[in-house]
């Protein structure tokens, strides 16, 4: 394989890696302006896909409060209501305060699989959704209070997820520092970048190396799963400090460490994503509490939990299918720099770092943005 | 090899698709206000401002009311909805009330809105208040835009006599234009600094716009 598909592959990838990053700013500027509505640096055009993407989805959402009037009287609207939900969950989930950017980036930062990577949507667009459900069903169904009082619940819910956020960005931050700089400091960086041949890995999967001693390494969550054949993995007689999530390898081999499914499944595992998943997850879309309210004053509560957990499901598969972008993104240059020798490796901390970093920002800045332009997120605080 | 290439423009579609996807919903609004509005002018055929009738969404309406008491069920007084009322114009302030006004292309100021109320019509709250202008003006040309930059809110014109000229000098005519017009978009472009100079304005895309000429 040729040198130059090397690179351009690394472009593509660091270029997910902008797109993401471009997002998140999106994001963040939504978030500082009230309504949840960005100050719209956009410059597209109405007509073409975003404009009709635009009237699907305003369809979707108007649809659903008069599918809910049509299911007081014949049961089998909740169903189109279910189906409407969904619908607008898939074409919503890319708004402010949906973690997706938060879930792409923790995901690159730890090198998660795609595997992981999905469940992490789900289930915070699950805890979204229950979230919302507890708002309204404490506060106006049982409290009575009004909308503008329920905000302030929400606010208090925004501000605590995104402070976790941010403090989780800020531990990986920490972590993925000091594996960067231990890189930088193994592999100085060196001018050319020798992209070597990718075709020269080749698979011979299934070594399954988790029986080696690890006690001790600070192994976030990876397998060996090494590409490269015909490699004597007698990892004891090099003295390497394993404390960080790739082995620097100074010299032949570009082991790659991938998790291994026993690692996800195992306690530790899920201990380790439950921090992104309550960051992300505890946030309620306003749209949500919208057509809570709406089904409970149309007495038809249980109908407006239905469609939440619709739209939840729907959030999750746009959120996954981008965090699964990300982390084939991920892969893919993880691929690339085990081709190469050393820089391979460090261009990779520094991926892992640069998400890391962009976990904490986003979470700094849904915070300030909430905490210090005018907190308007709330459809009530509005008109 | 070829699998790499592969998998590098699914993934190119895939970062376009999230792109276009995240736009779309940023720009989505969450609440929808049919609008009609009154231009009220002075004897002396100066425009002091401008008088709206906002009818929300059946949704937003019915969160807006959520926890708010009324003597009798499903009915809502004037007085009932008062500190609702009082908190919408507060909260419009900071969009400017979603109103532009340019008089022979220079920008206008409105002061704070006077005379509103809330009610309750069919399921509906409507929102009416008055926003007189700053100084009152006599242009040839008075452009009124409403619109929310953002895209948050959806204004529309309603259906039937959405513009009312009220004791305007009799020679004075006016136009609107709904955003579906098309022409709307081609308009933005020259548009794009109507309120605030610098951003393309998104939502501008989607204002209604009303011109009032009196020779």
């Amino acid at each position: 394989m040729r040198p130059q598909l090397s690179r351009t592959l690394v472009l593509g990838a660091l270029a997910v890696t902008a797109v993401l990053a471009i997002d998140g700013v999106m994001h963040l500027l939504a978030a500082q302006t009230p309504f949840g509505g960005p100050r719209p640096p956009m410059n597209e055009q109405a007509g073409g896909i975003i404009g009709w993407l635009l009237a699907k989805q305003s369809e979707f959402y108007r649809e659903m409060s008069s599918t809910i009037r049509a299911a007081k009287t014949d049961g089998s609207a909740v169903w189109a209501l279910l189906a409407i939900s969904f619908a607008y969950g898939i074409f919503h989930a890319a708004g402010p305060g949906h973690g997706k950017a938060v879930i792409s980036s923790y995901l690159v930062a730890n090198r998660e699989t795609a595997r992981r990577g999905i469940a992490l949507a789900f289930v915070s667009a699950m805890l979204q959704s229950l979230v919302a459900v507890l708002i309204v069903a404490i506060g106006a169904w049982l409290l009575n209070i009004t909308a503008k009082t329920m905000c302030g619940a929400e606010k208090i819910i925004a501000i605590a997820s995104y402070g976790l956020i941010a403090a989780f960005g800020a531990r990986l931050v920490w972590t993925k520092g000091a594996n960067f700089i231990r890189a930088l400091q193994v592999h100085p960086p060196v001018p050319a970048l020798a992209l070597a041949s990718v075709s020269a890995s080749h698979g011979h999967g299934g070594q399954d190396h988790a029986d080696h001693d690890h006690t001790g390494h600070d192994h976030g969550h990876h397998q060996h799963s090494h590409f490269q054949a015909h490699h004597d993995h007698s990892h004891d007689d090099h003295g390497h400090a394993h404390d960080h999530d790739d082995h620097v390898h100074d010299e032949h081999c570009g082991h790659s460490h991938g998790p291994l499914p026993s690692e996800l499944a195992g306690p530790g595992g899920w201990r380790r994503g439950l921090g992104a998943i309550f960051a992300v997850g505890l946030r309620p879309c306003s749209g949500a509490i919208l057509v809570l309210v709406f089904a409970l004053a149309q007495g038809l509560f249980w109908a407006g939990i239905a469609a939440t957990f619709a739209m939840g499901i729907g959030t999750a598969i746009t959120v996954a299918a981008i965090a699964v972008l990300a982390v084939s993104a991920g892969g893919i240059a993880r691929r690339l720099s085990r081709a190469s020798d050393g820089s391979g490796a460090l261009i990779m901390r520094g991926i892992e770092f640069a998400a890391a970093g962009l976990v904490l920002l986003f979470g700094v800045g849904l915070l300030t943005g909430y905490l210090f332009a005018e907190p308007l997120t709330c459809l009530q605080s509005i008109l | 090899m070829r699998p790499m290439t592969w998998r590098l423009t699914g993934w190119l579609t895939l970062v376009m698709l999230a792109m276009l996807g995240g736009t779309a919903a940023q720009a989505h609004p969450h609440v929808w206000i049919t609008s009609t509005s009154e231009l009220m002018y002075a004897p002396d055929g100066s425009i002091t401002g401008v008088r709206h009738a906002w009818t929300f969404d059946d949704m937003f309406s019915t969160y807006a009311l959520q926890g708010i008491e009324s003597k009798k069920k499903g009915v809502y007084t004037h007085e009932e909805l008062a500190p609702l009322a009082q908190t919408n114009v507060e909260s419009l302030k900071e969009f400017g009330f979603f109103t532009f006004a340019k008089a022979d292309g220079k920008k206008q100021k409105f002061e704070e809105p006077v005379d509103y109320f809330l009610e309750y019509k069919g399921g509906f709250l409507v929102l009416h208040f008055t926003l007189p202008l700053k100084a009152p003006v006599r242009p040839k040309v008075l452009a009124l835009e409403v619109f929310d930059p953002t895209f948050f809110v959806d204004f529309k014109l309603a259906d039937k006599d959405p513009i009312r000229l009220i004791g305007a000098p009799e020679a004075c005519k006016f136009e609107f234009q709904r955003p579906n017009d098309g022409a709307a978009s081609a308009q933005a472009l020259g548009e794009q600094n109507f309120t605030d100079g610098g951003n393309v304005n998104f939502g501008a895309m989607f204002a209604n716009k009303i011109t009032v000429t009196c020779p």
